[in-house]
């Protein structure tokens, strides 16, 4: 017998999960546009530049941020660089595995990736110090510690918030090349906050933040991701299911409306300590 | 020689000293008898045990379980017990000795995400445990809701002499069917099984308090609407 | 280079040779895992999770009347001052092997044969003596998770700074120190289950180091009993 990837919801429950679809509501008492309690703890890892811990229910993430100085890519000598990797640790659930990443793995990095870096939050060009020589490099490295739905919203929102809180050292450029820690410490050049929003199609219904029940029933998953200023710059279709014109249209104005919202809270988070 | 009457422990404790017939949960090097658990410790005339707070299911013969169906083959259906080890339910044990793959087939009788009352027929060291629905009682659940509790608090779900469940059915109008695999069946109206719920939920946290059924009585006969879970 | 212990007898953080860094222990943490555990060991931040017994895979790997065990050691990329690439190292693959024999002997794996028990260890933060914490928190993750035990496993590392044993090093200790020593050890049984060397320790030293460790250890275990008990049991229980 093969081993599952994700636990087999009942027929039971799925009959729940589906009357209770038919009166707009899901299961722990939701709307179909509400989000489970979403709580940030920053500051955790003092060693790296800045951190933090989002909880979406029970999904448990942590980013770690870290800047060091690097060569920049031939292309772009005047750049910086902006690295961002995820990963679901085998302490997250049962169906994690160790290893190297498998396809849902890598997919949720690339997202994450896309969303940070379309929407340049990072302004790369103020992370060069030597063109073509010295630049500083940004990793971003975010960890699943518990598994229960929307990993995308729990991955991005970490690392965002992880990045607006990071410091990097301000460096002083010397004669034959060299660069010098000055030793003051300033923020890292960011531009705006991209807030991704996943939505789960479920017997035709668009419901935000799937939870891992919804996630194994659900028909087709969607996320979009949007800056600041009411534009969106990344998006993703999953699932093995199809989404009509006017379900899309609705999951990006969602995307955008519910994104603003969050934005506010991580805004808050981040100017006020933990929430 | 110290011997003390209850107490808590974790693993590696010392319980008792001296000579025992009857262990559980213990280890013993000579005369000295060790916890291997979390758990509370009892020294009896006779026996010495440790009542685990935690652990996972370990299937026992005749044992009363909810399953859920996850895979099938071509002779039987794999079913998840919460335990250490997948369940199997034989085809055979259902449609009979004359059963033929070609004509019967599983996924009719039961289908992938189906949940069923069933009981341990064999379970040993060599072995994965085998299920049986042959009896009266057993066989698919139809309706109602499915909630998970410790293994180990089974037996206070159940009470002295069923006393516990009882108070619990009669309470909220509900029927449950406990398996000993920490998976309980709730049916009944929708606020019944919320109270049922939450009164499963206090006697998981409480289990090792003294007067629990007096305060499930309480949380069952306060008014409906009131007392939500999160 | 300044020297790692002061005239006063005092170290760079204020402690003295004999001093443990502050601990901190939770049980309980990753409601996903069957059992759990978090530790904060000075700035070492460690979370330990336990899935088991569970179903062999791939199946040809299970043991017919034992249970196999398994264990993983890995720091996040975030987790050091230097940014650690995500792919296992040799240093990491080593120290799960470490782990895994010094928790091997406090379990009871004959009682789930055919299953496998796999423990993971994540250091979210590192700074000297990981090892000795993430044994330590894996060894509550296996007692939360209700599996067999004989005994705890209580870790705890000494080393030698500036020629003199000391108990406890942190991350510039280790790097600037003369030797390190992880130990781990069953309390109540008293069998050392890991221990390892690096550096130089005549005979003398040596001994007192490994005495310091074995102290450490069975202060470590103290507070990994009230961890468990303040857990299970509510805090007025335990002594």
């Amino acid at each position: 017998m093969a081993s599952k990837k994700s636990p087999v919801v009942t027929r039971i429950k799925r009959a729940q999960l589906t009357s209770l679809l038919s009166k707009g509501k899901r299961l722990g008492d939701r709307g179909l546009l509400d989000y489970r309690p979403i709580s940030v703890e920053i500051g955790v890892i003092e060693k790296a530049s800045g951190s933090a811990i989002v909880k979406i229910g029970n999904t448990k993430v942590i980013a770690g941020v870290k800047v060091q100085l690097d060569k920049p890519f031939e292309d772009t000598p005047d750049k910086g660089l902006l690295i961002v990797t995820a990963e679901v640790l085998p302490i997250a659930s049962p169906y994690a595995e160790p290893g190297p990443p498998d396809e849902d793995a890598v997919e949720l990095a690339r997202v994450v990736d896309r969303g940070i870096r379309e929407s340049g939050m990072i302004d790369v060009s103020k992370l060069c110090l030597i063109p073509g020589k010295k630049v500083l490099a940004v990793f971003v490295d975010i960890s699943v510690l518990n598994v229960d739905g929307n990993l995308f919203d729990a991955t991005s929102y970490a690392a965002v918030t992880a990045l607006s809180l990071s410091t990097m050292p301000k460096y002083q450029v010397e004669e034959g090349d060299t660069v010098k820690d000055t030793g003051e410490k300033v923020p890292l050049p960011i531009t705006n906050l991209p807030i991704s929003v996943t939505m789960a199609l479920l017997e035709n219904n668009l419901v935000v933040d799937p939870s891992l029940d919804e996630e194994s029933i659900m028909n087709a998953r969607i996320t979009f991701s949007s800056s600041d200023n009411n534009t969106l710059c990344a998006a993703q279709k999953g699932r093995p299911g199809g989404f009509s014109v006017d379900q899309i249209k609705l999951a990006a104005s969602t995307a955008l409306s519910k994104g603003e919202e969050i934005r506010q809270i991580l805004r808050r988070c981040v100017e006020n300590g933990t929430k | 020689m110290s011997e003390v009457k209850r107490k808590y422990v974790i693993p590696g404790e010392l319980v008792a000293e001296g000579s025992y017939r009857n262990v559980s949960n213990i280890f013993r090097v000579e005369q000295r008898y060790y916890s291997t658990r979390i758990g509370l410790a009892e020294v009896l005339e006779d026996s010495v045990r440790v009542i685990p707070l935690s652990g996972p299911y370990f299937p026992r013969v005749d044992d009363l379980v909810i399953g859920k169906i996850t895979d099938f083959s071509a002779f039987a259906w794999e079913v998840d017990i919460s335990a250490c080890l997948p369940a199997f339910l034989p085809a055979q044990s259902v449609f009979g000795r004359e059963y033929s793959p070609a004509r019967d087939s599983l996924t009719n009788k039961f289908a992938v995400g189906d949940l069923i009352v069933a009981r341990i027929a064999a379970f040993d060291r060599t072995r994965d445990p085998l299920l049986t629905v042959s009896d009266h009682g057993l066989g698919l659940v139809s309706s109602g809701e499915v909630v998970k509790i410790s293994p180990i608090k089974v037996p206070r779900v159940i009470g002295k002499k069923g006393t516990m469940i009882k108070t619990i059915e009669s309470g909220t109008n509900c029927r449950l069917t406990v398996g000993q695999n920490g998976l309980i069946v709730i049916d009944g109206s929708a606020e019944g099984i919320l109270k049922a719920a939450s009164a499963l939920k206090l006697i998981e946290e409480e289990a090792h308090i003294a007067d629990l059924n007096q305060k499930v009585q309480e949380l069952i006969s306060k008014t409906t609407g009131v007392e939500r879970n999160e | 280079m300044s020297s790692l212990i002061n005239s006063e007898g005092k170290r760079r953080d204020g402690r003295g040779i004999d001093e443990l860094r502050p601990i901190k222990m939770q049980v309980g943490v990753i409601q996903n895992a069957n059992g759990s555990a978090y530790i904060e060991f000075g700035k070492n931040k460690i979370l330990a999770g336990v899935y088991g017994p569970k179903e062999v895979h791939p199946k040809h790997m299970s043991l017919s009347d034992t249970a196999v065990l398994r264990c993983r050691y890995h720091m996040t990329p975030f987790s050091t001052d230097t940014r650690k690439n995500p792919a296992p190292s040799r240093r990491e693959i080593e120290i799960s092997k470490v782990i895994r024999e010094a928790l091997e002997p406090a379990l009871i794996l004959t009682d789930y044969p055919r299953t496998a028990i796999d423990v993971y260890v994540e250091v979210l933060q590192s700074d000297g003596g990981s090892r000795c914490a993430g044994v330590t928190a894996a060894s509550l993750a296996l007692a939360d998770a209700g599996i067999n035990m004989l005994d705890l496993v209580s870790g705890c590392a000494a080393g030698k700074i500036d020629g003199i044993p000391v108990v406890d090093l942190d991350d510039p200790e280790d790097k600037e120190g003369d030797g390190d020593m992880p130990v781990a050890m069953l309390p109540n049984l008293g069998k050392v289950t890991l221990l390892q060397i690096d550096g130089k320790f005549s005979s003398e030293e040596f001994e007192k180091a490994f005495s310091y460790a074995r102290e450490g250890c069975m202060k470590v275990y103290a507070m990994q009993r009230k961890a468990l008990m303040d857990h299970y049991f509510g805090a007025e229980e335990s002594t």
